[in-house]
């Protein structure tokens, strides 16, 4: 019985899972901060309302695409400002995009 | 000739109904967390897995050599004895998923499918013909691992996700978008698990093609009609969608929301790809359980209900010693009655397949009752409370708390002063009065009539203040 455990690779596998998940979750999050931000706040509503959902009712939704209008109303930044936020949550969204692609070029390249 | 026919035959229909039971098996680890948070409808969310799997197992046609990664010395075993352990090995694995589904456990049907293999192997041919080390260093040990990993990826990317989208205000944080993020994480998921499971079956078939002879050892590449099976199987198996345990990764171990879909899906792709690249194989069942456990951990307020968890963690290690042993007893049925032990395993696995089948439409659980018990009734009743409040959070109320009591403080003094200083003036008018009286006698009694006139108005005036009161307090 020969018992030959690869740690490293173990290790490897999960620095590199990490690494990659919080990029892209951090990419997203960013994305939809810098959305906020330059005051287009997204209101998506779940396209199925179902039990482990907090927030369950339409009149709910409408409420808070209200608030989300009214907030970015009283948004302090200039418009420059947004729209630079804009453009940074466009390229997190990008940063995002390519890191999806890259994993789709792994999955078929092993 | 004829009975390693039948056998052939027998273990292509089993290896796709295996492949049809993986697939509606495994649809939970990619589909399970944007149903539960309704960033997909049911019926599309299986549709788009279903797809994505059919896609993934065209995107790469590398067989693996050996269908047991080297757990068993296929080398040692003669062609005519390997095709029936490869038979009944494919009954311990497809009825240990099918009585997982049952109970709406995810469990590894790779793991299933070395046990069922084990069983028969230790059964037909012998302990000698299994590497228990290699046992330990593929399923055993990665059975520990790819949990705990997951795991702690999820809790890291939720506690990420929050911590970005946070606001102090209570103004919209946007954390609603986290549901488009959530289509394409699970679609990544979907894909890889096509690429990984359906090749797994090819390999079974493309294995018992060569053994019958049917197929030269030398062109171990599968046939495009084995793929093709393989792939629509899989597909299919996807499509029906194993509500149970769509149920229980969905909702069973913590109410998901969506930047935790998000962040266990990107947790779940993220360790099966890295594992894929280097070599450490992963179960993406196990790694998408951990994932979702991971990020029921990381949100404040959020419960894991343990109990779930247990059982699975039971399920996962009953997997090998459970599927072993239905593969060893159907072994041991061949192995007495030969040809005879081959229909009598069938006839007995469709009869335990069609049982459970039986059984679960008691109490049956589908796309229309999987996540919404209550919504599904159009009344929607389940709102939760606020999370308690952050560190951070807990210091901005102080803050205001401490600031809104100096006001107060403030006003009160400003008020106590005002009221002295008014208090001074009147004192210091009475005094200006009785010194113009000393310094003018023959003017003091003008002065005192004009005194009580104003005296007079003073009271008049008090008296309309008190009912102006009166009417307030009313």
């Amino acid at each position: 019985m020969t018992i030959e455990i690869d740690w490293f690779a173990f290790f490897e596998v999960f620095l590199a899972a990490l690494v990659g998940a919080v990029l892209v979750v951090g990419f997203y999050a960013l994305a939809l901060r810098m959305l906020v931000r330059a005051g287009r706040a997204p209101v998506v509503a779940p396209a199925e309302f179902t039990d482990a959902i907090t927030v369950v009712t339409e009149k709910q939704r409408a409420k808070a695409a209200k608030a989300a209008a009214k907030a970015a109303k009283k948004s302090p930044l200039t418009d420059g400002q947004k729209r630079l936020a804009l453009a940074a949550a466009f390229a997190s969204f990008g940063l995002c995009g390519l890191a999806v692609l890259a994993s789709i070029l792994i999955i078929v390249l092993h | 000739m004829e009975t390693a026919a039948l056998i052939v035959i027998l273990v292509i229909v089993l290896a796709l109904f295996f492949d049809f039971t993986n697939g509606f098996h495994d649809t939970a680890n990619a589909m399970a967390t944007p149903i539960a948070t309704g960033a997909l409808k049911p019926k599309v969310a299986v549709l788009l897995a279903a797809g994505l799997n059919l896609v993934g197992a065209f995107l790469s046609t590398e067989v693996s050599k050996t269908i047991s990664h080297g757990i068993i010395r296929e080398d040692q075993i003669s062609p005519p004895e390997f095709l029936p352990l490869i038979f009944a090995g494919l009954i311990g694995a497809i009825t240990w998923n099918m009585l997982t589904w049952l109970l709406g456990l995810p469990s590894s049907s790779s793991h299933a499918l070395f046990g069922g293999l084990i069983g028969a192997t230790l059964v037909g041919v012998g302990a000698l013909a299994i590497d228990f080390g290699i046992v330990l260093s593929k399923v055993v040990l990665p059975a520990l691992v790819a949990p705990f990993t997951a795991g702690v990826i999820a809790f890291a990317t939720t506690k990420v996700a929050y911590a970005i989208t946070r606001r102090y205000d209570g103004k919209p944080d946007g954390r609603d978008g986290f549901r488009w993020g959530q289509i394409f994480s699970s679609s990544l998921v979907a894909l890889a698990h096509g690429t990984n499971d359906a090749q797994k079956t090819m390999g079974v078939i493309t294995l018992a093609l060569i053994m019958a002879g049917w197929q030269s050892s030398e062109q171990a590449d599968p046939h495009i009609w084995v793929i093709f099976a393989c792939a629509f199987t899989i597909a299919l198996g996807t499509y029906m969608g194993g509500w149970r345990i769509i149920r229980t990764l969905g909702k069973g171990l913590t109410d998901v929301k969506p930047a935790q879909g998000f962040s266990a899906e990107a947790s779940t792709a993220s360790t099966i790809l890295a594992s894929s690249v280097f070599g450490f194989a992963l179960s993406t069942t196990q790694v998408a359980s951990g994932s979702v456990i991971g990020s029921g951990l990381g949100r404040r307020g959020s419960k894991v209900r343990w109990r779930t968890v247990g059982r699975i963690g039971v399920g996962w290690l009953l997997t090998l010693p459970a599927a072993g042993a239905v593969g060893a007893f159907a072994a041991l049925i061949v192995a007495w009655l030969g040809t005879w032990g081959i229909l009598i395993d069938t006839v007995l696995s469709v009869l335990v397949v069609v049982g459970l089948f039986l059984r679960s439409r008691r109490n049956r659980v589908d796309s229309a009752n999987a996540m919404s018990e209550v919504a599904a009734s159009g009344r929607a009743v389940k709102v939760k409370k606020n999370p308690p409040p952050t560190r951070r959070q807990r210091e901005i109320m102080r803050e205001e708390a401490r600031a809104k009591r100096a006001a107060e403080k403030q006003a009160k003094h400003d008020a106590e002063k005002a009221k002295q200083a008014a208090k001074k003036a009147k004192h210091e008018a009475e005094k200006a009065q009785k010194d113009a009286k000393k310094s003018k006698p023959g003017a003091g009694k003008s002065a005192k009539k004009s005194g009580d006139g104003k005296g007079k108005k003073g009271k008049s005036k008090k008296k309309n203040k008190g009912s102006s009161a009166g009417k307030d307090a009313r």
